[in-house]
């Protein structure tokens, strides 16, 4: 466990969210042996229908090692080796189903592997690409409610509609607060920010809720902001370890925007409105939500979202992970890299393996955060920099 | 300004040592010209678009050109001048160009050295690709195709008009239909304003025939190939497929065919191989590796070895769906292989192995294409386990020729090739 | 008052120090093999050039370390080596606006701005294409030493071309070059390029502005430097001691210190 400078009487909701998170779903039979659990591997996949069914969504993540099941080629990424095989050595036989949403080709090609290898049932969403084009609203609703009926099959169940919306109650409550505590990033150290929030992604639910609850107010009252922190956007796909986050902080910087996958990108976009229309509703977070790489707003919809971001949070620099052979974040990275440039932000592209930092990493990132700040002083001396 | 298209090909085809172990095709003249011909008249757009009111349009090769073509729209296909360039040895330095402006080295290998192209023509063989009016790309082969053209369409600040067409886990389910539909009548709007013109039912229908006659020749001609001897080598197939991408749907398309039909049908009927003393029959998977079309194969005719099929120009031997002229598009173009589970393609291999007789097959690992590839494994297991032929998986890459490794990939073809002594 | 500032740049293959004095000039610097323990050979290298310029632990103002085993030192502080690099260069080259640099294990371009500080770097440091130990290897292949490398190379007329981007198959290449019976030279002309082309390529991920100044290990490989400047189609500068500019850089940073 890395120490950070929380208050000493963090109490037994923060240190239960940070073992949840370094866990990583791990010992769910013996701490929550009354739940049971679906495993998901996009925040995509609409985490309120899994619950409507009682049961609790869990975030398939790799471990640390660098697997290589023969299933796929060296020239996929290490999230899909990963999980591809925890799962054939049955780490994952208690889940009830696993769901696939179409987004890269790697996962569009794993979700057929994970068919032919495994006895997992496994519930697979096509979402649109093309999330405003003529007819996506539409189909993505179809697609829910494809997922739904093949839940009921799968679980023998029928919930009601108004488990459903019982579920985006309960969700939409766990983002509200998930939000409070995204703005509290400038005064929180990087590494725990990034703990809870994917704390939340491998634990119940409405525990998860009850322990953010109790933890917010001591969040809230910690400290202010340390001025001499280099503010960082973190932009990328899946983390699973705080590894980066910690080394961030380590050398004098901090996250104050995270748009990653498992970080606050899960759980960002508009609440889910309660209207007639239920499935309406839902489908409109999704599409609204900040894109990934591989979704479609517009042509620069999350160039803008970010530079957006960037100029709320008044960063400094920024760093875009790319997990080697991740294709639509290597795409997207050229022109954000640019417009990033362009508005005076410093960028850093960083390649990794895994989720882990090293030496390699390191002299990067040191490097980056030393231009920041020296740069400040430059300016704080009154001196011309261009 | 000269075109090169196939020549470099063929003059690279003369300079092998007399004794060959496959025969030449008549035909090859008429593709020459008949592409040599595409290839000016794409390259000259600049002269006579604006002229005669005819847009030119960068397509993906999955997309449906068919509603292109009603429009009058010239199509260019930057995969098939990607295909060009690494068969004129090209590649290595335009991917260069765009790694250097920071596209990853691991990126399909077709975009790095059309964006090298667009970047550097002077380095691109026939001065690289017409500038587009507008980008049409469908993501039914791919998603990389669609950062790459969004990529382009910030580049060229031209209109980027999108078909998605859902994966299919399983059949193409009634939403999935609408929802491609739904965005025919959008994609429809932007092309009549793009154009000027009208969209007509009727035109699209006539297109639609066009394209079912062409097909309808090039699957003719490719199932010749079950008979003993083969007509035909897999190269064959690699450079004759080229009208069926560019020329799809039009008269000089289906005519072409005609004559290679006819050809082909005539060397089975002399009883005429492909290659001298043909015993071993094999199918291919994947992408050619156009760096390397002549050296590779030559591995395996001079073993008596030829590849009577592959799925990859099968994937344009296609009958269209039936129903309306835009449902027939909708589900045709959904349908295609790239877009299936592997289960399903799997079977789709297993039946070429035993429709063309096959005694095993080849899959190309190709780093370039991870829809084609990385389901290939378990493909392959499957395949093996139900037909009893056993499979050869080799990496390299479509187009970039240095991840080619000779040594290593001789060694395996020797090996594989040795077990069918 | 101090007397002399410490740099210590300790990288995977090789130590190097420098000692300056107040008014910034170089008093003594050595270079040394890493081996097990960087962090030991350097303490050693420190204390023996001390003792070489008549001067005591005392006289130390301040000490900065950079490079890999930069952490493993005890220094007043640690930076990274794109700083120092920075720093070094621009103390040397006051008009440098573009830093090569390729060592043993990787090599770097860093963009400057006009009062030295660092802009915007690329690294390659997870591949041996494009490094020193490419080099090693082909160097060994062909049976020359490094140091005959460029010579040889410069003798070239027709340079071959390598194309692979590993360098594991770059070797075999090299070898069937030699069983074709290429001329050494030529293949050594050859592996040069093969560098130069990986390093601008690496370069033109950010602004490539004159004065371009190449430094590391590799700097000192006249078929290197040919070949770069050829590839970027400008003169390169370049130091006498091209291996101890980061920790120069280093040393100057000490004596910022306090």
């Amino acid at each position: 466990m890395l120490e950070w400078s929380v208050a000493e009487d963090g109490g037994m909701g923060l240190s239960q969210l940070l073992e949840e998170s370094a866990l990583k779903g791990y010992q769910r039979h013996v701490r929550y042996p009354e739940h049971k659990f679906f495993g998901l591997i996009c925040s995509y996949f609409p985490e309120e229908l899994i619950m409507a069914f009682g049961l609790e969504p869990l975030r398939l993540l790799p471990d640390s090692a660098n697997r290589t099941p023969s299933e796929l080629p060296a020239f996929s990424c290490s999230l899909a080796r990963g999980i591809l095989d925890r799962e054939l050595r049955g780490e994952w036989r208690d889940l009830v189903g696993v769901g696939f949403v179409h987004t890269c080709d790697t996962m569009q090609c794993l979700s057929g592997i994970w068919e032919c290898s495994s006895n997992a049932r496994i519930v697979s969403i096509v979402p649109p690409v093309m999330l405003k084009a003529p007819g996506a609203n539409r189909y993505y609703q179809e697609e829910l409610k494809s997922a739904w009926r093949q839940l009921c099959r799968i679980t023998q169940k029928e919930p009601s509609e108004e488990a459903l919306r019982e579920a985006i109650r309960l969700v939409n409550r766990i983002r509200h607060k998930v939000r409070k505590l995204d703005e509290l990033r400038s005064k929180l150290p990087s590494p725990l920010v990034a703990a809870i929030l994917r704390a939340g992604q491998v634990m119940p639910k409405a525990d998860f809720e009850r322990t953010l609850e109790e933890v917010l107010p001591q969040l809230e009252s910690t400290g202010e902001e340390p001025a001499e922190r280099a503010k960082i956007l973190l932009t990328g796909a899946v983390l699973e370890n705080d590894s980066l986050y910690a080394m961030i902080e380590e050398l004098g910087g901090r996250v104050v925007v995270d748009d990653t996958c498992t970080g606050f990108r899960h759980y960002s976009g508009p609440q889910i409105e309660e209207s007639a229309n239920i499935w309406e509703e839902l489908v409109k977070r999704y599409e609204d939500m900040p894109p990934c790489p591989c979704k479609s707003q517009s042509l620069n919809a999350r160039i803008n979202y970010l530079l957006d971001m960037a100029a709320k949070r008044q960063v400094e620099g920024a760093i875009y992970v790319i997990r080697k052979y991740c294709d639509p974040h290597a795409w997207d990275a050229i022109p954000i890299v640019e417009e990033f440039k362009k508005s005076g932000i410093r960028t850093l592209v960083l390649e990794l393996e895994g989720a882990d930092v090293g030496g390699q990493e390191r002299t990067r990132l040191q490097a980056l955060l030393e231009s920041i700040l020296e740069n400040r002083t430059i300016e704080s001396l009154g001196g011309e920099e261009k | 300004m000269s075109v090169q298209t196939q020549d470099k090909v063929q003059a690279q085809d003369k300079a092998i040592p007399k004794k060959r172990n496959y025969r030449p095709l008549r035909s090859t003249e008429k593709l020459k010209k008949t592409i040599k011909t595409y290839y000016f008249l794409t390259g000259t757009h600049r002269y006579w678009g604006k002229p005669l009111g005819r847009k030119l349009a960068w397509v993906t090769s999955g997309a449906p050109v068919e509603l292109l073509r009603v429009f009058n729209i010239h199509p260019a296909y930057p995969e098939q001048y990607a295909a060009i360039y690494s068969t004129n040895k090209a590649t290595a330095q335009l991917c260069q160009v765009a790694e250097a402006v920071g596209y990853s080295q691991d990126l399909c290998s077709y975009a790095r050295s059309n964006i090298g192209g667009v970047l550097r023509p002077d380095l691109a063989p026939m001065g690289g690709m017409p500038k587009p009016d507008l980008l049409v790309a469908c993501n039914n082969i791919c998603g990389t195709v669609l950062k790459w053209y969004e990529a382009l369409a910030r580049h060229f600040n031209v209109p980027l008009l999108v078909l998605d067409t859902p994966y299919l886990t399983g059949e193409i389910t009634e939403q999935a239909l609408n929802y491609v539909l739904e965005q025919f009548k959008g994609m429809i709007k932007e092309l009549e304003k793009i154009t000027g013109r009208s969209f007509s039912e009727e035109e699209l229908k006539k297109q639609l025939d066009l394209s079912r006659a062409t097909t309808g020749l090039w699957k003719e001609a490719r199932q010749y190939c079950q008979a003993q001897p083969s007509p035909l080598n897999a190269p064959d197939l690699f450079i004759h497929m080229a009208p069926i991408v560019v020329l799809r749907g039009t008269k000089k398309g289906r005519d072409y065919y005609e004559i290679f039909r006819d050809e082909v049908k005539e060397r089975v009927s002399l009883g005429q191989g492909a290659i001298e003393n043909e015993r071993i029959r094999l199918v291919w998977d994947n992408i050619a590796i156009w760096p390397k079309l002549f050296n590779f194969n030559k591995m395996f005719t001079e073993r008596g070895a030829c590849f009577v099929t592959d799925t990859y120009s099968g994937g344009w031997a296609i009958d269209l769906a039936p129903g309306s002229p835009l449902e027939s598009l909708a589900v045709t173009y959904t349908e295609v292989f790239l877009n299936r589970s592997p289960e399903f393609r799997a079977q789709q291999l297993i039946q070429l192995i035993r429709d063309y007789k096959a005694h095993g097959f080849v899959m190309h690992s190709n780093r370039s294409c991870k829809p084609y590839s990385l389901v290939q494994e378990v493909i392959r297991r499957k395949v093996m386990k139900e037909t009893g032929v056993p499979g050869l998986m080799i990496e390299a890459d479509m187009a970039d020729p240095r991840a080619y490794a000779e040594e290593t990939i001789r060694n395996r073809v020797q090996a594989f090739l040795e077990t069918f002594d | 008052m101090a007397k002399v500032y410490v740099g210590v740049d300790i990288g995977s293959l090789t130590v190097k120090v420098v000692l300056i004095n107040s008014e910034r000039e170089i008093l003594a610097h050595g270079t040394a093999r890493a081996g097990y323990s960087g962090r030991e050979v350097a303490l050693n290298m420190v204390e023996s050039l001390l003792t070489e310029t008549g001067l005591k632990k005392e006289d130390v103002g301040g000490t900065v370390a950079t490079g890999y085993g930069r952490v493993t030192f005890p220094a007043d502080r640690e930076v990274s080596e794109i700083t120092c690099q920075a720093k070094g260069i621009h103390h040397l080259f006051p008009t440098a606006q573009t830093i090569i640099d390729i060592g043993g294990q990787d090599s770097k371009v860093i963009q400057l701005m006009p009062s030295g500080k660092v802009m915007d770097f690329a690294m390659n440091d997870k591949c041996a294409a494009g490094t020193g130990r490419f080099l090693e290897v082909m160097a060994s292949a062909l049976e020359v030493s490094l140091n005959e490398v460029g010579q040889l190379a410069a003798g070239s007329r027709h340079p071959t071309t390598i194309s692979s981007f590993c360098t594991v198959f770059a070797e075999s290449e090299v070898i069937g070059q030699v069983s074709a019976g290429t001329p050494k030279e030529d293949i050594l002309a050859g592996v040069c390029e093969a560098v130069a082309r990986r390093v601008s390529s690496l370069a033109q991920r950010i602004s490539v502005l004159p004065d371009l100044v190449f430094t590391g290990g590799v700097a000192r490989n006249q078929g290197v430097v040919k070949a770069l400047e050829r590839c970027l189609n400008q003169p390169l500068l370049i130091h006498s001691e091209p291996s101890i500019t980061a920790a120069l850089g280093a040393a100057l940073l000490a004596s910022q210190l306090h």
